[in-house]
């Protein structure tokens, strides 16, 4: 019982029918439950040819499923449940055009993801990534994340594939600088979490968040408080200002996070909400991003909800979108 | 704390009743019979300042409230003339055995001026009337008259407070609500819990806890202590959520492990969940919150 995650490196839409349609058949003759999630025009052209597997094939529009990682995986996981003991087929092409660079670096581990979330499923992901329009700098880290490779017809191992763990810390790494700036506002917490409430939910909807997005984050900034209060050291307290498109929400606490957290923190759906990682996965799905920087200054949680009007465009912003 | 305005009637914990209120209690069980007019009654008789007006047919110690007393201060209540159990006879029936409201309200005027000459701060008075629905010269147009009557009497007192109780099935639902509206505070049990923040009231009907205002870390011990308490050996305990308006996540976790450590089979009613909750259980999943269930939606 082991997933099979492979990318498929494709030119044009004939190239992608011919690997794409048998593999799809080959599922529904093995009786097995088959997910298409597919950019256009891939889509509509595969959607014709397995026209005869209707009622087989479950298809999903990629730029309607792919809106937000850490959703995402929890909708794949899902539907994975909601298909056992089938064994799962799918067919999974990312969406990689109009991300900024955070978004981007998001995606791509959320594909090395993959791998932990899926580890033990007994299923075969196909991963469709297009040379013909994907930057090289896309198509090398799919090589990274995906541990088989279907490059010019070969069906081999990537030997650049590296553990997610070691995948993440390079993500973590790459984020843009982390000043705040100077007109940010400062809340100190002391132990009462009500005047954390009230302060997040009154300056998140002044700085543009809708009512829905405002209330996600103060359920967020409260969980990741409660974690400082209980578990950092004081002081402890909190920054939000608006950058670009997004509320920003910055708790910090003196603390030191030891064992360091790791970069799959929060990122694995927890089984129940008995399950020790089940408080940051929800913050994860609450907000929009959530980056986590543990040092020997203390430990920093930054969250960051898009804003309203910008709430789609948080999701995914138009080509050449916000910075 | 103020009590919550519903329509015409006030909504009072039993603990902070005052004089001039005429309060209605239409209990759905005995025991929350017990939780409120043995509260009331107790409140009374802690003390040696108040007077306690009981009107029923029963021996004192096996009234609500009373029975909390030890068998001295019981006696000491009863020769001190602060405790008073005036059988229905004695009280508002005539002659014939018929229910005769004027003669209850003048007996209790007694009892008022009674209280005054012995210095009493202030009187409690209560009963059931549950029997006199369906008694002779009793039903509902007698018991409207009746319940005027008391108003009238009650009211405008600067000493008096009365309860007038019903077992709620005791009559249809139309004609409860008529009684009810004879009243201007709906008198309801103590919370268990109250610092402001957030407020746990027992309810009985269905059996459970209402939750209100925002249950965070610094309040999961009181919640939980309350929620171990109404949920032992129950199949279903019911949550009231409509006045919920925040839980954290920890709240949530802290509700499945409960609901996970309760026996085989039984579960946590979400009742009436506001919107806000709802979507923060919609986007984790129910599946992940195993042991808690939708109950009674929110009313439009």
């Amino acid at each position: 019982m082991t997933l099979e995650h492979r990318a498929f490196l494709y030119r044009g839409v004939e190239d992608f029918l011919r690997v794409t349609e048998p593999f799809l058949r080959a599922g529904a003759r093995a009786g097995e439950a088959i997910v298409a999630v597919v950019r256009e025009p891939g889509l509509s052209a595969l959607r014709d040819s397995l026209s005869d597997l209707k009622g087989q094939v479950d298809f999903y529009d990629s730029d309607a499923f792919y809106r937000h990682p850490v959703r995402t995986l929890k909708q794949y996981h899902e539907l994975v449940k909601a298909m056992a003991p089938r064994r799962v087929r799918a067919l999974a092409e990312p969406v990689w055009h109009g991300w900024d660079a955070r978004e981007a670096v998001e995606w791509a581990r959320y594909e090395s993801l993959i791998n932990v979330v899926f580890g033990g499923v007994d299923a075969l992901a196909l991963c469709p990534y297009d040379r013909a329009s994907l930057p090289e700098a896309v198509l090398d880290q799919a090589r990274r994340t995906h541990p088989l490779l279907l490059d010019d017809g070969a069906a081999v191992r990537s030997d650049r594939y590296v553990d997610p763990a070691v995948f993440g810390d390079d993500c973590d790494r790459a984020r843009r600088a982390n000043g705040r700036p100077a007109d940010a506002e400062y809340l100190p917490v002391e132990s009462d979490l009500v005047p954390v409430r009230l302060f997040v939910g009154e300056r998140a909807v002044r700085l543009g968040a809708d009512e829905r997005s405002a209330r996600n984050l103060v359920t967020a900034v409260n969980e990741v408080v409660a974690n400082a209060l209980a578990h950092g050291c004081p002081p402890v307290g909190l920054w939000m200002w608006r950058d670009g498109p997004d509320v920003v929400c910055e708790v910090g606490d003196h603390g030191l996070w030891r064992p360091r957290p790791s970069s799959l923190t929060g990122f694995i759906p927890p089984c129940s909400a008995l399950d020790r990682g089940f408080g940051l996965w929800t913050v994860r799905l609450l907000v929009d991003h959530m980056e986590v920087r543990a040092g020997w200054d203390g430990t920093f949680v930054r969250l960051y909800t898009a804003c309203a009007g910008d709430a789609d465009a948080g999701d995914r912003p138009a080509p050449g979108g916000a910075a | 704390m103020n009590g919550l305005d519903v329509g015409w009637f006030t909504e009072r914990p039993v603990g902070e009743l005052r004089p001039g209120d005429h309060a209605w209690l239409a209990y759905a069980t005995r025991e929350e019979r017990e939780h409120v007019i043995g509260d009331f009654v107790h409140d009374g008789l802690r003390n040696t300042e108040e007077k306690v007006v009981y009107v029923a047919d029963s021996p004192p110690e096996r009234l609500p409230g009373v029975r909390r007393l030890d068998d001295v201060t019981l006696r000491d209540r009863v020769r001190r003339r602060q405790l008073r159990v005036l059988s229905r006879a004695q009280t508002c029936l005539d002659r014939a055995g018929r229910f005769d409201p004027s003669r209850m309200v003048d007996v209790l005027a007694h009892e008022v001026d009674a209280a005054f000459d012995q210095e009493f701060r202030a009187v409690r008075v209560t009963t059931d009337f549950s029997w006199l629905l369906t008694a002779p010269g009793g039903g509902l147009t007698r018991m409207l008259s009746c319940e005027h009557l008391v108003a009238e009497a009650v009211s405008p007192s600067t000493t008096t407070m009365a309860i007038c109780q019903v077992r709620r099935g005791a009559r249809p639902p139309d004609e409860l609500a008529a009684l009810r509206d004879t009243h201007e505070v709906l008198v309801e049990a103590n919370p268990e819990f109250d610092d402001g923040v957030l407020k746990i009231v027992r309810t009985f009907d269905p059996p459970g806890l209402r939750v209100e205002g925002e249950l965070d870390a610094a309040r999961h011990a009181a919640f939980s202590d309350r929620l171990a308490r109404v949920s032992k050996g129950r199949l279903r305990t019911h949550l009231d959520l409509s006045r919920l308006r925040f839980v954290d996540l920890g709240g949530l976790s802290l509700l499945t492990r409960h609901a996970c450590d309760l026996p085989g089979g039984s579960v946590l009613v979400l009742d009436e969940l506001p919107p806000e909750v709802e979507d923060v259980i919609e986007m984790v999943g129910w599946h992940r919150l195993p042991g808690l269930v939708r109950g009674r939606p929110r009313e439009a």
